[in-house]
C-alpha cells in the first residue's frame, strides 16, 4: 500500500487514534501551561503599559490570541469538514464536531475581553461595528454547528451536516479579517500587518507566547473531546468493550 | 478611570471559560464510562 494512504488509514482508525492521542494529551497540556504561565508573567508583569491605552493593553494578551484562535479553529473545521465530506474519513468528522465547542469558547472570550477593553478605551462595551458584529456571527455559527450535530439521532449523518455547515460558514472568515479595511470601523487594524508587527518587542513576545500557548490548548482539548466522541459513537464496538475490560482489570 | 477591574475581570472570565471547556469532556467521559460499566455489571448479573 502507498505509505501516504497507509498513514491515513492507520491514523484514521478509531482504536489507533484513541490509543496514541491519549499519550499525546498530557504533553500538550504541559506545554500549554508552561507557555501560558511565562506569557502571562511577561504580559501582566514585565511588559510596559501602552502610551495611549494605558494598562488596559494587558487585556490584549488574552483577547488577540483568542480572536486568532476563533478564526483559525473555524478555518480548520471547514478544511476538515471538506476532507470528511469528500473522502469520507470518519476521524475528520469527529474532529470537526470536537473543535466546535473549543472554537466557541475562544470566540466568547474574544468578544467578552474585547468588550472589557472597549469600555475604558472607547468609552463603551459594545458597538455594532463590522469587526465586532462579524465576530458575533462567528459565535452563532459555532453554536449552529453544535446544535445541528445534536439535532440528529444518527451520529455520522449529524457529523456530515455539521461539516457542511462548517464549510458554508467559512465565508464569514474573510469578512472578519478584512472588516477593518472594507468598512470604516471603530476597531483598530491588524496588530500583525503585512509589513511586520507594529508593536514593540516587549509586547510582541508575550503576545506570541500566548498565541502559541492557545494552539497547544486547542490541541489538548480537541484530542480529549475527539476521544470522548469516539467512545460514545463506538461504545457497542469490540475495541471499546476490550478497552473497558482492560481498564477494569 | 482605573483599568485594573477590567483587566482582572477579563482574565478571570477567560480562565473560567477555558477551565470549563477543558473540564467538560473529562467529566462527561467519567460519567459515560460509569454508565457503561453499570450497564455491563447489570448484564453480567442478569445472565
Amino acid at each position: 500500500m502507498n505509505p501516504i494512504y497507509l498513514f491515513f488509514h492507520k491514523t484514521g482508525s478509531p482504536p489507533w487514534f484513541y490509543k496514541y492521542s491519549g499519550k499525546l494529551v498530557p504533553f500538550l497540556w504541559a506545554i500549554f501551561l508552561v507557555l501560558a504561565a511565562y506569557g502571562l508573567y511577561l504580559g501582566l508583569v514585565v511588559a510596559p503599559a501602552d502610551y495611549q491605552q494605558g494598562e488596559s493593553v494587558r487585556i490584549m494578551y488574552l483577547h488577540v490570541p483568542s480572536a486568532w484562535m476563533s478564526m483559525m479553529i473555524y478555518g480548520l473545521m471547514a478544511i476538515m469538514g471538506f476532507i470528511a465530506l469528500v473522502w469520507r474519513i470518519r476521524i475528520m468528522e469527529v474532529l470537526v464536531i470536537s473543535s466546535a465547542p473549543v472554537g466557541a469558547a475562544f470566540t466568547a472570550i474574544a468578544l467578552i475581553t474585547g468588550s472589557l477593553w472597549g469600555r475604558p478605551t472607547w468609552g463603551t462595551y459594545w458597538v455594532w461595528d463590522a469587526r465586532l458584529t462579524s465576530e458575533l456571527v462567528l459565535l452563532f455559527l459555532y453554536f449552529g454547528v453544535i446544535l445541528l450535530y445534536n439535532a440528529f439521532d444518527e451520529p455520522r449523518k449529524a457529523a456530515r451536516a455539521a461539516s457542511l455547515m462548517s464549510i458554508v460558514g467559512a465565508i464569514n472568515l474573510p469578512i472578519i479579517y478584512f472588516s477593518v479595511e472594507w468598512w470604516n470601523t471603530l476597531h483598530q487594524g491588524s496588530s500583525m500587518g503585512s509589513d511586520g508587527p507594529g508593536i514593540h518587542p516587549s509586547m510582541l513576545l508575550p503576545l506570541l507566547l500566548m498565541a502559541t500557548a492557545t494552539k497547544f490548548y486547542y490541541g489538548a482539548n480537541l484530542l480529549t473531546r475527539a476521544r470522548l466522541t469516539l467512545l460514545k459513537q463506538d461504545h457497542r464496538k469490540r475495541w471499546v468493550q476490550d478497552l473497558l475490560t482492560e481498564e477494569s482489570h | 478611570m482605573s483599568h485594573t477591574p477590567f483587566i482582572v475581570a477579563a482574565y478571570l472570565i477567560g480562565a473560567v471559560v477555558l477551565f470549563w471547556a477543558a473540564m467538560a469532556p473529562v467529566l462527561s467521559k467519567r460519567s459515560f464510562l460509569r454508565q457503561l460499566k453499570n450497564r455491563q455489571t447489570r448484564m453480567e448479573k442478569s445472565q
